[in-house]
């Protein structure tokens, strides 16, 4: 980041555990924010007010601003080598704790919407899991990844490294609704 | 969000308690993974791993699209009018609640970035607070914002409708470094 911004962000530093908690709870809700407006941009543009859905879109970021800053206070951003490490342990906790758990009881409780959006999330987290685990060796070893296009369907997160396939495995949206990174 | 094929996106439905606990802790989880993986992004372009970068990046938008399914499913996505609504009670809540409480804690323990990280974010909230009022008397009366651009300090989040200011009034930031919608 360029030095001039970067002067002006708050460091991270030793936080008593109260403060620390405070921090937390606020990075939660800046990041659940930020999620929202961009969706409440797009209704925005399908209820035809551009203007609103710019609008959302633009506090989203600054709430992404928040998120950023809150979590650097927290310590939470590392090397590239430790970032992948956490985003790996992060993954690996949906995939084999938090989304099989909530897949349960959303069985049992018979509530099908939710089930679904919870298979989404856990097929994806797989692939998310895998895809850190080899760019973590890579950078170990002080190399990038291959330069290939990362796509994403806009549906339900199934992450892909290479082209999109003509229909999303997990969720049958067509590769046009794929997102290219 | 675009109805893009016929499966698409879960949708909201009457659920169990526990199920509605789960999927707005699984809200909170993605949201949160989403932006720590765009900061991280912002570490692996600056050491140099553009292909990690993109990776990060590429996956934290597989994220927002859980975070924006769970959200869907807990029935969170409503008309323009009612996401405004939604958006000012949560500033609202950030303003008078979460923040001055979270920032006496800071205070107390001396814990300096932190109330810088807090500062920022309860200044901007304001902003927004104050923006999403005059928006929502508009959508209710259904005129769309005027065309102006909006613009955000990219260290604290400071939002703007219209020019940048010379210099950000909350943390000090060139004007030519605001983010433009």
């Amino acid at each position: 980041m360029d030095e001039a911004l970067e002067k002006r962000l708050p460091k991270p530093e030793e936080l008593n555990p109260m403060t620390k908690e405070s921090l937390a709870a606020a990075f939660a809700g800046e990041s659940q924010a930020a999620e929202k407006y961009m969706v409440f941009a797009e209704q925005a543009e399908e209820e035809g007010y551009p203007h609103v859905a710019k609008l959302f879109r633009a506090i989203s970021f600054a709430e992404t601003r928040h998120a950023r800053n809150h979590f650097r206070v927290m310590g939470g951003i590392g090397s590239t080598a430790d970032n992948l490490a956490a985003a790996f342990g992060g993954e690996s906790f949906e995939v084999d704790e938090m989304y099989p758990a909530y897949h349960e009881i959303a069985k049992l409780q018979e509530n099908h919407q939710a089930v679904r959006s919870i298979n989404y999330a856990l097929k994806s987290e797989v692939d998310h899991k895998g895809m850190y685990t080899a760019a973590r060796e890579q950078v170990l070893a002080g190399k990038d990844i291959a330069d290939q296009p990362v796509n994403v369907c806009l549906a339900c997160g199934h992450t892909i490294i290479g082209d999109a396939p003509d229909k999303c495995p997990y969720c049958g949206a067509t590769a046009e609704l794929y997102r290219t990174f | 969000m675009a109805e893009p094929f016929k499966n698409t996106p879960p949708a909201a439905e009457a659920k169990g308690e526990m199920t509605a606990a789960n999927i707005a802790a699984a809200l909170a989880g993605e949201s949160q993974a989403s932006q720590k993986y765009l900061a991280f992004a912002d570490v692996a372009d600056a050491e140099g791993y553009p292909n990690v970068a993109r990776l990060f990046r590429a996956v934290a938008y597989a994220e927002s699209t859980h975070a924006r399914n769970h959200l869907s499913v807990l029935g969170g996505i409503g008309t323009t009018t009612e996401n405004l609504k939604a958006a000012w009670g949560g500033e609202t809540f950030e303003i008078t609640e979460m923040y001055p409480a979270y920032d006496a804690v800071a205070k107390l323990q001396e814990n300096k970035s932190a109330q810088t990280s807090i500062r920022y974010a309860l200044t901007a909230e304001k902003d927004h607070q104050g923006i999403y009022d005059s928006t929502l008397k508009g959508v209710e009366g259904k005129s769309d914002l005027a065309a102006d651009a909006v613009r955000v300090c990219p260290v604290c989040g400071h939002t703007v409708i219209g020019d940048a200011p010379d210099e950000c009034p909350v943390c000090g930031t060139a004007g030519s470094y605001f983010k433009e919608f």
